[in-house]
């Protein structure tokens, strides 16, 4: 089965970029040719383009939740999701995307979306690569959850 | 099924959020729209190689990552005192236009162009994309969504990857163009050209040839009468990625012209309590408060601050539309606001127009593609992103690391202006204290049109636009407060 695994946020936004950190640390465990691992910055119809051709997707991505502690990791299929990050105001949703993409007859849509949320509650507003503690300490528990996505049999212990 | 919902506006803070103020008779004094400006770039910047300031910079936002990435090379051109070559300068600007080929599509089927195509009227949950197809037929969605991907993939095939190009370097670019890449970009560009010749008669069809479009275009509310700012070629035609900052008066004329180099002496940057945001004024002007005409410092960037900052398009078939245009519109400059929509689609047919120029060129071939950089100074460096001019500046200390940097953002440069649409929108649709259903509706077309871009990671979606307008009476106690897809 071919998987791409995006970290979806903005590197130099601090914790707004936790899904990369995430994805780049991901990538010493995984070596196998069927699996694609990479970030994006962008959203929308950009993050639709980067899994169009692919049988399942799995984005991880700061979220913010109602009823979640700052830095639980939490696990959903696009479709439970209302609204999710489209990184800009130039852009659609991705399941706005997702949607017209369809209607438009697009036959290589991942069959499954699976979204590896590590939960933010404010949005940092000053230039910076380093994560607070609460998030960064959210990272191996995001990176087992996106590895039991993968394959059930990597195990590793973090 | 589960629904989880995000609440979009406590993800990004301050966006969409309005805040209108009242006089003592009920009607609008004031209206502000936040922008959250992301802070901290300076000291962020400090001791970094300055090479890296290109991918850096154009992380800074989603939105315009290939307008940062050329005006940070052009910066470090400047700073490392180095002219690119030639051909190097052609290979950007062909990028250049591949960018502004996607971005003005994306903008024109999927954000603004709605309020238009499905009407104005129309409920919100209908003003998106989606409603635009139901509208004109799942083919020009399909023509939509390849020409869209034209451009990224023009842009892509120069720059590495479309959404964060890795090409710019100080003197020149890092990869050249073969036959073959020609042959690809030139088809996709003749088609680009068609669809956009194909838009304009579709602009005309159904917002130009119904009147009642027509006058919302010209009413009153989505009228301001600024100064106008963009970049001109020698012909003060317009030019997206090299030029003289030209500004133009009420009447149309030239106000100043000058290089990058001079903007400290021309741009002032008034400071709000209330706001992270500088706004920035023409400093022979002054800033005179949230008012338009000569007397105030404030000007539009963006489409049509650019159309009307020139005198023209440098391809023909663009220069004829920006002729009709201004015809259309009772001549140079154009106020209206609203249209911006149709000056985007002029500037999206020159962007065709000149991928063709630029990819018929001999020399889009040659292999010279950068020159030897010199010491590292100070560089200065000018483009016109998408949405107005954006402008980045440097200190390099001698090891070649960045001591200062500074930035002037596009949508930054209009955010006097957009906040006057807004109150001037508002002001028809609250009278004595009384608040119009459409005000929402109203508001949102005021500031879409100027397509801007908040400057960081945000959630937002268009038709669904998360709004929330908050109505301050003459004490300043919140009167009211309305919202939208919240």
């Amino acid at each position: 089965m071919k998987t791409i695994v995006l970290g979806v946020g903005n590197p130099i936004l601090r914790d707004d970029g936790v899904g990369i950190h995430v994805a780049n640390q991901l990538k010493q465990y995984v070596n196998d040719s069927d699996i694609t691992i990479d970030e994006a910055t962008t959203g929308g119809m950009n993050l639709l383009d980067l899994i169009i051709g692919y049988d399942k997707a799995i984005l991880i991505d700061a979220i913010n939740i109602k009823d979640a502690k700052v830095g639980e990791v939490r696990r959903f299929l696009l479709s439970e999701l209302s609204s999710v990050h489209s990184d800009n105001p130039h852009d659609v949703s991705l399941q706005e995307a997702l949607i017209l993409a369809k209607k438009l007859g697009e036959k290589n849509i991942p069959s499954e979306i699976v979204i590896i949320g590590i939960v933010l509650k404010k949005i940092p507003y000053i230039f910076g690569e380093k994560l607070s503690p609460k998030i960064a300490r959210s990272i191996p528990k995001a990176m087992k959850m996106a590895l039991n996505e993968i394959n059930k049999d990597i195990k590793i212990s973090i | 099924m589960k629904q989880i919902l995000i609440d979009p506006i406590t993800r990004l803070e301050g966006h969409g959020k309005i805040a209108i103020f009242l006089n003592d008779k009920g009607d609008v004094a004031n209206a502000y729209l936040q922008i959250p400006e992301l802070r901290g770039f300076e000291r962020f910047s400090q001791g970094r190689r300055a090479e890296d300031m290109p991918q850096i910079t154009s992380r800074i936002c989603g939105v315009c990552p290939v307008a940062h990435h050329f005006a940070a090379t052009k910066a470090l051109d400047d700073a490392f005192n180095v002219e690119p070559t030639s051909a190097a300068k052609k290979l950007r600007e062909l990028m250049y236009a591949g960018y502004y080929i996607y971005d003005h599509t994306l903008h024109f089927y999927y954000l603004g162009g709605p309020d238009f195509v499905v009407g104005p009227d129309a409920p919100a949950a209908k003003r998106n994309v989606l409603g635009v197809i139901e509208k004109a037929g799942i083919e020009i969605g399909k023509e939509v969504i390849k020409h869209r991907a034209y451009g990224q993939k023009i842009t892509a095939i120069l720059g590495g990857k479309a959404t964060h190009p890795v090409c710019g370097l100080p003197g020149g670019v890092s990869k050249g163009l073969n036959k073959d890449e020609v042959k690809d970009i030139e088809t996709m560009a003749k088609s680009c050209k068609d669809f956009a010749q194909f838009t304009l008669k579709l602009f005309d069809d159904i917002v130009l040839a119904n009147k009642s479009y027509v006058d919302v275009i010209l009413s009153d509310p989505y009228q301001l009468s600024t100064y106008n700012m963009g970049l001109v070629d020698k012909n003060n035609k317009v030019n997206f990625y090299d030029g003289l900052i030209r500004v133009t008066d009420q009447k149309g004329k030239e106000f100043i012209k000058f290089d990058v180099k001079d903007y400290h002496k021309n741009i002032g940057e008034h400071v709000e309590e209330w706001s992270y945001i500088k706004f920035p004024f023409l400093k022979k002007i002054g800033w005179n408060g949230y008012v338009d005409g000569k007397n105030s410092g404030i000007y539009r960037v963006g489409p049509l601050g650019r159309l009307n900052a020139a005198e023209g398009m440098a391809t023909p078939l663009a220069d004829k539309e920006y002729k009709r245009l201004f015809e259309t519109l009772g001549g140079r400059p154009v106020n209206s606001t609203l249209a911006f929509h149709w000056a985007r689609l002029v500037e999206l047919l020159y962007a065709t127009e000149r991928t063709l120029e630029l990819i018929k060129d001999p020399e889009i071939t040659s292999d010279k593609i950068r020159n030897p950089v010199g010491e590292p100074g100070e560089g200065y460096g000018v483009v016109e992103a998408c949405r107005g001019t954006l402008i980045h500046h440097y200190k390099l200390d001698k090891n070649g690391l960045i001591d200062k940097a500074n930035l002037i953002v596009a949508t930054v440069n209009n955010a006097g202006a957009i906040n006057m649409s807004i109150r001037n929108a508002a002001k028809g649709l609250i009278k004595g204290g009384k608040v119009n259903d459409g005000l929402l509706n109203m508001v949102e077309m005021a500031f879409r049109a100027y397509d801007p871009c908040f400057g960081c990671a945000t959630h937002t979606l268009p038709g669904k636009m998360p709004m929330e307008v908050k109505i301050y009476d003459s004490n300043k106690k919140l009167y009211k407060t309305l919202r939208q897809n919240m």
